[in-house]
């Protein structure tokens, strides 16, 4: 008898997100991956579900009952992960769907990214994923994750302890953001949900934007695409769920197969990538430019409040940053801000000569004994002048531990007060004083960038984003 | 809606591509300005067209398979007089018969010389995961040197024409810059519109294009275009 889950998922992909009995098919053997890996992580995150293992060839491990099948598990099963030979995959899928199973993650590979024969098999398990009504994530995926739940199936071993649940989703068709592959456990930020789209033969980014357009961890979603797969459906949802929380896009070009002769100017000139980012400006999407920027922009969403217009405010160490973030600012559509009267007399009244549009440390900080203490005068100032939107700040680490402490003190007392988007960026002489703070700020939910161009294009994002709310909202 | 039958007629007789002729009278129909445009199969009706819409006029190759008229030798401008127009159809009838031997001439077309405007393209074409999608530039040679063009796709909002409008970089161009007369933003946008309509109506139009479509002050008009069928 097929026994549903008791609760009904309010979406196709719960069961992938937040499953409650999950099985684990195939490599149960000691190494750096497969499902005893997956097994590990699981409990290690605090996963409060079941976990089945699945191999004929063991009866137990790890203290769990190993089952020869997953139709011997005596219990449903939300979501299976299947980690085994390619041409083991299809026979296992019908298993899972006679089993009543309604999700399932395909890490093993050699299927369309190896050759024909791995295509054929990869729509043979399109097909039966469609007669048994479940969703398949992969092939050639290393799956998902769901900090915030432990839902970590993570069939290659972290290298860290936990993953940090936070507001930032990042899915993509690469194993790039997979949490064995970036130093998640180092960052200061959160992550919400991680999916590796691998093949994309069924799973892709829509599914994926709608079950997040409803998920309450995620406050952005970022994306890495190759290939859209239903253009018109991809734009009707972005477009839709932008209006909830902002969704920025890397996409890899395109290259031989618009290039096709066309007879028209129109033909020839739309082969250039132009016409997605016509989309993106079209549904309200924010197009990013490089990898890097899809794992330091979204943070400027997770933790800060949006800017209610583009007037930049720049507190700086050092004149010549002040004027290439400036420059940056211009670029991204933000504009430095003119302080009143009011801030530009308390400035100075802080310290001679502060008052001007960029706000220049150097001075005090080089004259002053207790420098420390004026310096949550000056940011406060800045930070509630009517004129302000968001702010730009540069913070000097010194060249010891001294004003790391100072620093961190002085941003949580903003934290209550602030109402502004602040972007961080830390210098100093040690890449260790650098990393310290940078993980307290963050982990404060103040996002520190890698580089004054990323803060400043950040803002900007952000700011983009609250006029295309607004717009949306009149 | 009701369809013109243009469209229908050319499937049935299963062409793809539209004459120039055909593409301003359908387009005429549906309601996008374009310049009143006739179609002469001697030199001798060429004259008494001219004569009638009025000099200077432009003549031009009218071939299904010559569709870039101006690097086959098939177009001439400013003709001022019966004999330069007389003239003008034995060259371009010498010039496209000697680079395309084997092509179907229907004759020439003979249109008035429109007053200069600001040259911008509209077109639309379909992208294998979008659809149908439009573009507009900056014609001449902001399009073909610079790609100074944006692209939205189909249907799009006023909004969206106002913003593609606006997104090219020479938008100031439009404005009226250096005491260039500025023209009607919003009959770009009303084009923009209008052709976006028209591809959701006609979904078989595979590629549309006015190209140059000259705006001016208070108007658009179409100058040359061509309209491309879906196969069969």
């Amino acid at each position: 008898m097929i026994i549903q889950s008791e609760i009904t998922p309010k979406h196709s992909l719960s069961n992938f997100f937040e499953p409650g009995r999950i099985g684990v098919i195939g490599l149960l053997r000691e190494g750096f991956f497969g499902g005893l890996v997956v097994i590990k992580t699981l409990l290690r995150n605090g996963f409060s579900g079941e976990i089945y293992p699945v191999n004929p060839s063991y009866k137990e491990i790890l203290g769990l009952k190993v089952y020869p099948s997953i139709k011997d598990v005596p219990a449903p099963v939300d979501l299976v992960l299947i980690i085994t030979g390619n041409r083991a995959v299809p026979h296992i899928l019908r298993e899972c769907g006679e089993k009543g199973v309604r999700a399932a993650i395909v890490v093993s590979d050699g299927f369309a990214e190896r050759d024909e024969e791995g295509a054929k098999l990869q729509k043979e398990i399109v097909e039966i994923g469609r007669q048994w009504g479940i969703r398949i994530l992969g092939p050639n995926t290393a799956g998902i994750a769901n900090p915030s739940k432990g839902v970590l199936p993570n069939p290659y071993e972290l290298g860290y302890e936990r993953l940090k649940p936070g507001g930032v989703a990042l899915c993509g068709q690469t194993g790039m953001i997979n949490p064995q592959a970036f130093p998640y456990g180092d960052l200061g930020y959160g992550v919400s949900k991680i999916c590796d789209f691998g093949n994309k033969c069924d799973v892709d980014e829509c599914d994926l934007m709608e079950y997040l357009e409803e998920d309450s961890d995620t406050k952005v979603i970022a994306l890495y695409l190759e290939g859209i797969r239903d253009g018109r459906r991809f734009m009707e949802v972005g477009r839709r769920v932008q209006k909830k929380k902002p969704i920025l896009i890397l996409k890899s070009g395109r290259t031989e197969e618009g290039a096709k002769a066309t007879s028209s100017h129109t033909g020839a000139l739309a082969v250039k990538d132009q016409i997605f980012d016509g989309v993106c400006k079209q549904a309200g999407l924010l197009r990013l430019d490089s990898f890097g920027e899809l794992f330091e922009l979204p943070k400027i969403f997770s933790h800060q409040p949006l800017p209610k217009g583009n007037r930049l405010g720049i507190v700086t160490f050092t004149g010549g940053v002040g004027v290439l973030a400036v420059d940056e600012a211009t670029r991204y559509g933000l504009r430095p801000t003119i302080l009143t009267r009011r801030t530009i007399r308390e400035l100075s009244s802080i310290y001679p000569n502060l008052g001007k549009p960029i706000i220049d440390l150097g001075p005090p900080m080089a004259a002053l004994r207790d420098y420390i203490s004026i310096y949550p005068k000056i940011l406060r100032a800045v930070l509630k002048d009517e004129n302000v939107d968001c702010l730009f700040n540069v913070i000097w680490t010194g060249p010891t531990q001294t004003f790391l402490e100072e620093y961190l003190r002085i941003y949580r007392q903003l934290k209550e007060i602030n109402q502004k988007t602040v972007a961080t960026w830390v210098y100093g002489p040690k890449v260790s004083l650098i990393q310290e703070l940078t993980f307290g700020l963050e982990e404060l939910g103040f996002p520190v960038f890698k580089d004054l161009e990323k803060a400043i294009k950040a803002l900007g994002l952000a700011s983009h984003y609250s006029v295309l709310k607004r717009r949306e909202e009149r | 809606m009701k369809r013109v039958s243009i469209v229908d007629r050319l499937k049935k007789e299963g062409r793809t591509i539209l004459t120039e002729i055909e593409a301003k009278t359908f387009l005429k129909q549906e309601g996008i300005p374009v310049i009143e445009t006739r179609l002469s199969k001697t030199p001798k009706e060429a004259i008494s067209i001219s004569q009638r819409i009025g000099f200077p006029v432009v003549l031009k190759i009218s071939s299904p398979e010559i569709l870039h008229k101006s690097e086959a030798g098939g177009v001439k401008l400013s003709l001022k007089n019966a004999q330069e127009v007389k003239v003008a159809y034995d060259e371009i009838m010498e010039a496209t018969r000697k680079k395309y031997p084997r092509a179907t001439i229907h004759g020439v077309t003979v249109q008035k010389m429109a007053k200069p405007g600001t040259e911008v393209i509209v077109g639309t074409g379909k992208d294998p995961q979008f659809g149908p999608f439009i573009m507009f530039g900056l014609g001449g040679i902001f399009v073909e040197l610079l790609k100074d063009v944006s692209f939205r796709i189909i249907p799009i909002t006023r909004r969206d024409a106002r913003e593609m409008i606006g997104e090219i970089k020479g938008y100031p161009l439009l404005l009226g810059y250096r005491g260039r007369e500025s023209v009607s933003l919003s009959a770009l946008e009303e084009i923009l519109l209008k052709v976006s309509q028209l591809i959701e109506k006609y979904p078989e139009i595979k590629e549309l294009e006015l190209n140059p479509l000259f705006a001016y002050k208070n108007r658009v008009l179409g100058i040359d275009a061509r309209i491309l069928l879906e196969g069969p």
